[in-house]
């Protein structure tokens, strides 16, 4: 039998104990996040400076709003130029020359069909989900497409459930090369194959060249790395000294090198063409998870020329004679900063109407009630992320700096980003246009963007689990709302 | 209490190995991969999907080297401070915990910066030898028979049992 003190120790110990496990399971729970709107996103307080001083209002849905996501679309009478379905399954994915992967498909292959417009074009993509069993959207990777076709689960869009469809309509306005993926689940979805190429023809032939046209579309599948979704090699057949356009489009979660012995130029960056590019040895691109770049070679007077796309495959140019020589990969990288030569920008980047700052970090933190080391963006978890509000017409002047240990390929929905200097260092090159833009660890960068297309649009890491881990925040346009919400009935997890 | 503060030290000295194992096992792995025309690059890392003999090796490393070790070092400090040996501390015990935390530390901060600065790894290895001499002998100083000769030594008048 305990003594009176002893049992009054024990009884002490026992209600302080309950009590931290209280205030523990208290503290645990104020974290789960439970159905959200994107609207109440950001903290309270300005985050958005003004050029004039005053500051920009900001977070949590402070803009009155009066136009829905959905009002954005594209002109609802014009007949489509281009209509496609698309038809997104779960089922065994045949890798030629590798093997099997359980994954996801549309039209019964991954990656899926090409979708190829000309400039101008109206596209009209009628998405089905057959077996997709979280539901599925599609998002339009690198097109600034109307807000509400941008295929956001739970901001532009309810996920599509299976039996479900979905119409997604935009003009495809600036020729290039871009791809569409899954935006539901999407570290999961894109992983495992619910992804498509597109190819935006130029009304007017680019001077850049490349009448003769490849695509290199980089995923790993099940540890395979694949191009076109083969684990083998390609070849493109090219009459000695003709120019060759590879488009190489990086679907994959990190960064893809490309380089040939021979000489080659970047032609085009994200979908626009770098003005006259110069010609690139010794010297590997590095192409940022979720972005792009076109590449011209001319096809050897003999045999061929051998470009190597990511790390495993290559792209042989010319006529094959089975003795195309490996070249090994040139430390030195190509600096998109000074390559090419100058033209106007089109837009005043030098006298801003919004600043923001965007800097990526990383703590220990509990998000939705999962424990974990999570990505902070100005220091704050998810979903206490920054709004960043703008107005229709703004010139937005971002700085973009990465505080944490890891590469992070930052992507803009809607938008093209213009860089304008790297860790103070100016761009002096080609305008640097780019929607997928990498960030290692220490780099800063002021990059600027017109808001020219009004919407709710995530700006995230293109490394998909690093969104799924905090590393995601919302450009939002003044007087626009969603009725659409995350993690409610509809099931949306845009992650 | 003594007792808790060797396993501790311990498991400390005990992690090193399992690093080591760990680190030998993943990187022989990725030779034999690539060895058999393997490719490792950022796709696949990313991808979480890579496939081969020695994988599991990172996971051990980076949960043994970022967490348990960590962990039990500081755990082991924090003890230090309470360990005792015929009521009197335990001579030593703290100074040796701080030596241990201070090494695990600095072998964590080198880990985490490998990929800046690969030739950390040089003292990241080394270090790793300290970190287990001084977690052995720190575990070693709670034996009685050692505990008994430290107190002697501190109280040449101490009466032991």
């Amino acid at each position: 039998m305990p003594s009176r003190p002893d049992l009054v120790r024990r009884v002490s110990a026992a209600c302080a104990l309950t009590a931290a496990a209280g205030l523990a399971a208290l503290a645990w729970s104020s974290t789960l996040l439970g159905e959200y709107s994107v609207m109440t996103m950001g903290p309270a307080g300005a985050l958005g400076r003004g050029h004039a001083g005053h500051d920009a209002e900001a977070g949590s849905g402070a803009a009155a709003g009066s136009t829905s996501v959905t009002e954005l679309v594209a002109d609802p009478l014009r007949k489509p130029d281009v209509r496609i379905r698309l038809v997104a399954g779960s089922q065994t994915i045949d890798v030629p020359g590798g093997h099997p992967f359980q994954g996801y498909t549309v039209n019964g292959t991954s990656p899926g069909p090409t979708i190829r417009a000309r400039q101008g074009d109206l596209v009209e993509a009628v998405f089905v989900n057959e077996s997709v069993g979280a539901g599925a959207t599609l998002h339009w990777h690198g097109m600034d497409v109307p807000n509400a076709a941008d295929g956001v689960a739970g901001i532009t869009q309810d996920a599509v459930p299976v039996g479900g469809q979905h119409t997604y309509r935009f003009v495809a306005e600036d020729p290039g090369t871009y791809w569409y993926h899954s935006h539901q689940l999407s570290h999961e979805q894109v992983e495992r194959g619910l992804l498509g190429a597109v190819v935006v023809e130029p009304a007017v032939p680019s001077p850049n060249g490349g009448s003769t046209e490849a695509l290199a579309l980089l995923h790993v599948y099940g540890g395979q790395h694949t191009l076109n979704g083969r684990a083998l090699d390609e070849h493109v057949p090219a009459e000695p000294g003709s120019t060759v356009r590879i488009r190489v489009i990086n679907t994959d979660q990190g960064t893809a090198s490309v380089w040939s012995a021979a000489p080659f130029r970047v032609a085009a960056i994200d979908g626009r063409e770098v003005k006259a590019p110069a010609v690139i040895q010794d010297r590997s691109v590095l192409v940022p998870a979720g972005g792009r770049v076109d590449i011209t070679m001319q096809a050897p007077a003999h045999g061929a020329a051998r470009l190597n796309v990511g790390g495993a495959r290559s792209i042989f140019i010319g006529s094959m004679t089975g003795d195309e020589p490996g070249a090994r990969q040139p430390s030195a990288t190509l600096d998109f900063l000074a390559y090419g030569s100058p033209a106007p920008l089109g837009f005043e980047a030098a006298s801003p109407d919004r600043t923001f700052d965007y800097t990526i970090g990383r703590r220990p933190g509990v998000i939705d009630g999962r424990p974990g080391n999570f990505w902070t963006i100005n220091g704050r978890l998810y979903p206490d992320a920054p709004m960043f509000n703008v107005r229709q017409g703004d010139v937005v002047l971002m700085h973009l700096r990465n505080e944490s240990g890891e590469v992070h390929p930052m992507h803009l929905h809607g938008h093209h980003v213009l860089v304008l200097s790297r860790d103070g260092i100016p761009a002096k090159g080609s305008p640097w246009w780019i929607d997928s833009l990498d960030i290692h660890p220490g780099e800063s960068y002021d990059v600027a963007f017109v808001a020219d297309n009004p919407g709710i649009w995530t700006d995230h890491c293109h490394t998909l689990e690093h969104a799924v881990d905090g590393l995601v925040a919302h450009v939002m346009y003044e007087g626009i709302t969603t009725p659409f919400t995350i993690n409610g009935r509809a099931g949306n997890h845009p992650e | 209490m003594r007792r808790i503060y060797a396993v501790l030290a311990w498991i400390v000295a005990g992690g090193v190995v399992v690093q080591a194992a760990s680190i030998a096992f993943a990187l022989g792995g990725i030779a034999h991969f690539v060895q058999e025309g393997g490719v490792i690059d950022k796709a696949l890392v990313e991808s979480r999907q890579a496939v081969f003999t020695g994988e599991l090796g990172f996971p051990i490393h980076g949960i043994v080297g970022g967490m348990v070790i960590p962990a039990a070092a500081l755990l082991l400090l924090i003890l230090s401070f309470f360990v005792k040996y015929q009521r009197t501390h335990l001579r030593g015990a703290r100074l040796w915990a701080g030596v241990v935390f201070a090494l695990v530390a600095l072998q964590a901060t080198l880990g985490y910066s490998i990929a800046d600065m690969p030739y950390l790894g040089l003292i990241h290895g080394a270090n790793a030898l300290a970190v287990l001499v001084a977690a052995i002998h720190a575990a070693l100083r709670t034996r009685p028979t050692a505990a008994a000769r430290v107190a002697r030594l501190a109280s040449p008048n101490a009466v032991t049992t």
